[in-house]
């Protein structure tokens, strides 16, 4: 027999003869070492092969472009991305809730006495720091458009709205977000208004004058007659004034203080009684809002000490304070009247007495 | 049981990976098998099943390859990609993965009957299979497996002998 092809031997190894010709091929591939060989070595391509196509099943998927591979938005990036529209979201709502605080904190009405108290409380600490005054009330935060810092014995002239963009004479003290203007004004109205609780407060949008850290000289606004008295206004700070009252035909010797009367009250808020009290939102400002619409609808012949002392609380900031002594000069029975410190009373009292005593210098050469 | 579901359950296995290894990639090889069965559904009457099938996916290949250059040569660009981004599994060692870039780079320089008839081999179908399905002379089946083994084999065997050379100079 002739040698088998490689093709007859690779047929013979895949059982693709017949069974004659798998014989005979069988029979000379014993009897034929290079056939032997041969056979041999087609085993081994035939397993090679196989082997090595085996080695192609590891075939990778979606290359076909008919459905095209969509890039797949990786998880964390959608979260990244959830997390800044929450934080611009919230950031855009904090941003209009400012926008909306600060547009009427452009507004914030204080009285210039009240903004001479917060710019002279920090800076002098002394007798002035005692004078604050205590009334103050709390501002109107919130959706209300206008702060009001009104005064407490401010009269409708004395309460001074100051557009802090319009007077070029005034100086931002310090500023604060709008948002914290509640807190600060909350500050401003507590009870004990000291330099350390102004200093660092700042009340947001309040302006005040240079000037002001001066006091203001006695102001004579008024000379209210009223039968067997002599009542003056005096405005000893822009916004805040008191009433002396001088009694002529009575002696009284009495001091009255930390608690207001009616009658004082009314005489302490006559000028401002036909004037709404804004911004009085706190306990105190209502208690004391309260007292005065009640001395303003009093007569004004009330009796100047009979009255029933409203209550009021103890160093609340709007407090009505009455210092009461002797002319030494007169004799006559002198009330001073004010909502503010009696502290504060005693030194505008000293200053009273000083410019009697030179008018009457002045009357006696 | 149909006769296309005892077809599909007979031959899927064996179709897809004779047409993975034919294309180099498993959702082209399912979506030419799934295409090579439903053509199966409009004949009325097949005599070699597994024949037929081979042949008909085979065909379906060549067709697409003549119709679309374009889009193979596409294909071949997103296989490369698609090589630099697949995650290999665990057991895919480096060794494996050249062995199968080596593996289809033999494969892929045999001659095209060379190839399919290597290719419906390793699935089983034996000389009249093929020769049917690649319309060849039965005693013709054999020279052309024994070529195909060979050359795939010493192209594979030069494959790896060039890639240990690489090796070796890398590392000195």
């Amino acid at each position: 027999m002739q040698h088998p092809d490689e093709g007859t031997i690779h047929s013979w190894l895949d059982g693709a003869l017949s069974a004659d010709e798998a014989t005979r091929v069988e029979t000379h591939v014993k009897e034929c070492p290079q056939c032997a060989v041969t056979v041999a070595e087609a085993r081994g391509f035939i397993a090679a092969s196989s082997r090595i196509l085996t080695a192609l099943d590891n075939a990778p998927r979606g290359v076909i472009p008919a459905a095209t591979p969509k890039k797949r938005v990786d998880p964390l990036v959608w979260r990244v991305a959830a997390t800044v529209l929450v934080v611009a979201a919230g950031t855009l709502v904090v941003a209009r809730n400012r926008g909306s605080n600060e547009q009427p904190a452009d507004r914030v009405m204080v009285s210039r006495q009240q903004a001479s108290v917060a710019a002279r409380v920090p800076a002098a600490g002394g007798p002035a720091a005692v004078a604050v005054d205590q009334a103050m009330p709390k501002a109107v935060v919130g959706n209300a458009s206008t702060i009001a810092l009104s005064g407490k014995t401010g009269t409708s002239d004395s309460r001074f709205g100051i557009p802090a963009r319009e007077n070029n004479a005034l100086e931002k003290r310090g500023m604060m977000p709008a948002g914290q203007a509640a807190a600060a004004s909350e500050i401003a109205g507590a009870a004990a208004p000291t330099a350390s609780t102004f200093a660092p407060s700042h009340v947001a949008g309040v302006v005040v004058t240079d000037s002001a850290s001066e006091p203001e000289p006695l102001k004579l606004v008024g000379t209210p007659w009223r039968i067997g008295a002599k009542v003056t206004l005096y405005e000893v700070a822009p916004g805040d004034t008191v009433t002396l009252t001088e009694s002529m035909p009575l002696a009284l010797e009495q001091v009255v203080t930390g608690i207001s009367s009616t009658s004082t009250a009314m005489q302490a808020t006559s000028k401002s009684a036909a004037v709404p009290l804004k911004a009085r939102v706190d306990t105190a400002a209502i208690t004391s809002a309260a007292d005065s619409q009640r001395a303003a609808s009093a007569p004004p012949s009330a009796p100047a000490v009979s009255a029933p002392a409203p209550k009021s609380l103890p160093g609340m900031a709007n407090t009505l304070h009455t210092v009461t002594w002797t002319d030494a000069v007169t004799g006559n029975a002198l009330t001073l009247t004010g909502r503010m410190p009696k502290a504060r009373l005693q030194e505008i009292k000293i200053r009273i007495e000083r410019e009697r005593a030179a008018a009457a210098a002045k009357k006696t050469p | 049981m149909t006769d296309v579901e005892r077809l599909f359950r007979t031959y899927n296995v064996a179709l897809v990976r004779y047409l993975t290894r034919r294309l180099g990639d498993r959702d082209w090889a399912e979506e030419v098998a799934q295409e090579t069965f439903v053509r199966a559904l409009r004949q009325t009457s097949i005599q070699n099943e597994r024949a037929w099938l081979f042949a008909v996916a085979t065909n379906l290949v060549r067709d697409e390859a003549r119709k679309d250059m374009r889009r193979r040569k596409h294909l071949a660009l997103l296989a490369e990609e698609e090589r630099d981004e697949i995650v290999e599994p665990e057991e895919t060692t480096l060794e494996r993965a050249q062995e199968a870039a080596m593996a289809r780079k033999a494969v892929d320089g045999l001659a095209e009957r060379d190839r399919l008839a290597l290719l419906m081999r390793e699935e089983g179908l034996d000389y009249n299979e093929i020769a049917e399905a690649l319309q060849l002379s039965p005693g013709s089946v054999g020279t052309t497996l024994s070529r195909a083994r060979r050359r795939l084999v010493e192209s594979y065997e030069a494959l790896q002998k060039s890639q240990e050379e690489r090796e070796k100079n890398a590392a000195s």
